[in-house]
């Protein structure tokens, strides 16, 4: 208690330095992921408070339910689930952080989805609550979740064409200088059916297809 | 004397007789028959074939059952958020909730800013707990720049943080009364709120969106307006609560209303990602502070609280329960207070190395969390809200049905959503 009571100067500087190391708190979770998942060594990093693993995409479900249900491991909640974009030449990835009460570090997952046919299984059969985020992200990256019931936009408007967090969505700023412009008034298509916009488009940026009126 | 007025069944209308009562309510005729695709148009919308499977069914109706739009203007929706409800009747049998009018994209915002920029970009998120909304961002960031606030300024954070907790939960109180019907509770609450806001506004400057936090530390030490009007609102807050408590809790109708309404158990709301008062008031201990302890919160004493009963009733009783612990919290938190700076030196542009960062937080409303990924740019590359209100929002749809249309409002008011969080 002394300790706490002191002012720690050093801490108070820029810790530059701080080797990030994994401390011993998640070192009892490492152990047992690697016990029961031999093949996630490869992914497998640490940080002070959180374990993360990297799959490719169509594994999630099981790993995700192996988590869930392993008593040793338990990671009962879904704290988590959102999607990055790494890029046009790169990947996308669906990131999922799960809570557990039996070890004190958070557990990432992060699952590689293919960028130029994002799909990837849902996990509404395991957490109903992932519903909102399989949207979501949807919604903002594209990303199309086989299986999941009420794959519909969340935020924007069900005519809306366009991806808008993926990384070559333009803002408005930047679209004024490009020809490709990003970001254009809504125009209401014809049909309401977005499946078959999808179809004829393929998923992407669909402002920035090429020969679109 | 009383007078037998006949209140006809709905499954006994006829076509006609419905159709006449849409055109009283001022809703378009249905054309689809019963058990097919009735469209857009029933809740006045442009017709649009479905996109999905469930929006097919929210939007089939079988004989007796019509479609209701409230919002996104109706008061009670808490912001501005649209409810489809089927009823049949007055009996709710299914709910589709439609979001995005207040969708700002602030996610993307800030993948646009420089990292003290983001701290003002997130504060009109979830606007009764701003300083929750600073909070996550800034533990992200400093996880990502390796550095750690001095132990005055965690100090200080855990102080502002409580005292939010406080109002937000006072104003729940409000607004869940408010919602059927109770005036009074939400004039006790809005006093109990501007005690704390002015007391905020002292030590941040700003009356709503404080803009505290910085990466590394906060804005302002303590000043001596703060602390007198700490003192002062201190003397008297647990009156003015327990004043709150009486006029709602043993309120004839407030029960009636609230018990056994909208019942969750604690597994459904594992599955739903329901979280924070809401989810314990289900009986699951689970309190980001305790389960992932952070900032100054090991020091502390303090248990999780949490209510067996699982409907509105207990989450109101989670609620009253959780500001006399922060209050408490409180009390700790002053008496322990170190000396010291408030602010780590930190550049006036950060460029953090390449990382990935996750911060969790307990914010009035439960699981907050930001995910924010450093490209070494001045920019967080992703920046990502876990936002708790958006989550616990789809508890609604799964519990409504078989309740009244008028009880749909008071058992959302219970999970006390915040659309500018849902929304982002």
């Amino acid at each position: 208690m002394g300790d706490l009571r002191r002012p720690r100067r050093a801490a108070d500087r820029l810790g530059r330095g701080r080797a990030l190391t994994a401390p011993a708190k998640a070192g009892a979770l490492v152990r047992l992921l690697l016990d029961r998942f031999p093949d996630l060594a490869a992914g497998l990093w640490t940080d002070e408070d959180t374990v993360e693993v990297t799959i490719e995409g169509d594994r999630n479900v099981m790993l995700l339910k192996a988590l869930r249900d392993d008593s040793g491991l338990n990671f009962f909640y879904l704290a988590d689930a959102a999607a990055v974009d790494y890029g046009p030449t790169e990947h996308f990835e669906v990131v999922y952080h799960l809570y557990s009460d039996r070890h004190p570090a958070w557990l990432r997952v992060r699952a590689k989805v293919n960028r130029a046919d994002p799909h990837i299984p849902t996990i509404t059969g395991l957490w109903e609550g992932a519903m909102f985020h399989e949207r979501e992200m949807y919604d903002m990256m594209g990303i199309v979740f086989d299986g999941n019931r009420d794959l519909r936009r969340i935020f924007m408007s069900p005519d809306y064409r366009s991806f808008p967090q993926r990384k070559d969505f333009l803002l408005p700023d930047d679209a004024a200088d490009s020809s490709a412009a990003g970001v254009r008034p809504l125009e209401r298509p014809e049909t309401w059916d977005l499946t078959r916009l999808t179809d004829e488009l393929g998923p992407g940026v669909i402002a920035h297809a090429e020969g679109e009126s | 004397m009383t007078r037998d007025v006949q209140i006809p069944d709905p499954l006994d209308l006829d076509r006609d007789e419905e159709a006449r009562l849409r055109r009283v309510a001022g809703l378009a005729p249905t054309k689809a028959p019963a058990g097919e695709y009735a469209g857009f148009e029933s809740v006045g919308l442009p017709d649009r074939p479905p996109q999905t499977e469930r929006e097919r069914e929210v939007y089939t109706l079988e004989e007796g059952e019509m479609l209701v739009n409230m919002g996104p203007q109706h008061p009670s929706t808490h912001g501005v958020m649209r409810l489809v409800a089927k009823v049949r009747g007055e009996v709710v049998t299914d709910i589709d909730p439609v979001l995005g009018y207040l969708h700002r994209g602030i996610e993307k915002l800030c993948e646009e800013a420089t990292y003290t920029t983001v701290l003002t970009y997130v504060d009109p998120m979830d606007y009764l707990a701003t300083m929750h909304n600073e909070h996550a961002p800034a533990i992200a960031f400093e996880k990502l720049f390796g550095i750690r606030a001095p132990r005055r300024a965690e100090y200080i954070r855990a102080l502002v943080v409580e005292l939010n907790r406080v109002f937000s939960h006072s104003l729940m109180m409000g607004f869940l009364a408010l919602d059927m019907g109770g005036i009074t509770p939400i004039l006790y609450g809005f006093i109990n709120r501007d005690e704390i806001v002015e007391m905020l506004s002292a030590i941040s400057g700003q009356r709503m969106l404080f803009n505290f936090f910085r990466v590394g530390g906060v804005n302002w030490d303590t000043n001596d307006e703060f602390l007198s009007r700490l003192g002062t609102w201190r003397s008297h807050v647990l009156k003015n609560v327990e004043m709150s408590e009486r006029v709602i809790t043993d309120n004839e109708i407030f029960r009636a209303r609230t018990i056994g309404m909208g019942t969750l158990s604690g597994q459904e709301a594992i599955a739903l990602g329901v979280s924070g008062p809401n989810l314990r008031a289900s009986g699951v201990s689970f309190d980001v502070r305790t389960a992932r302890p952070y900032s100054i919160y090991p020091e502390l004493e303090f248990e999780v609280i949490t209510h067996p009963g699982g409907d509105s009733n207990a989450r109101y009783l989670q609620r009253i329960a959780e500001i006399k612990q922060s209050i408490h919290l409180i009390d700790q938190i002053v008496d322990k207070m170190p000396h010291g700076p408030v602010q780590a030196q930190v550049p006036g542009i950060i460029r953090p190395k390449p990382g990935r960062a996750y911060a969790a937080i307990e914010s009035p409303r439960g699981l907050y969390s930001v995910y924010a990924i450093s490209d070494g740019g001045p920019t967080p590359y992703r920046f990502r809200m876990r936002d708790p209100s958006f989550v616990s929002l789809q508890a609604i749809p799964k519990l409504m049905p078989g309740h009244l249309i008028a009880d749909t409002m008071a058992v959302m008011a219970s999970f006390d959503p915040v659309m500018g969080g849902v929304d982002k």
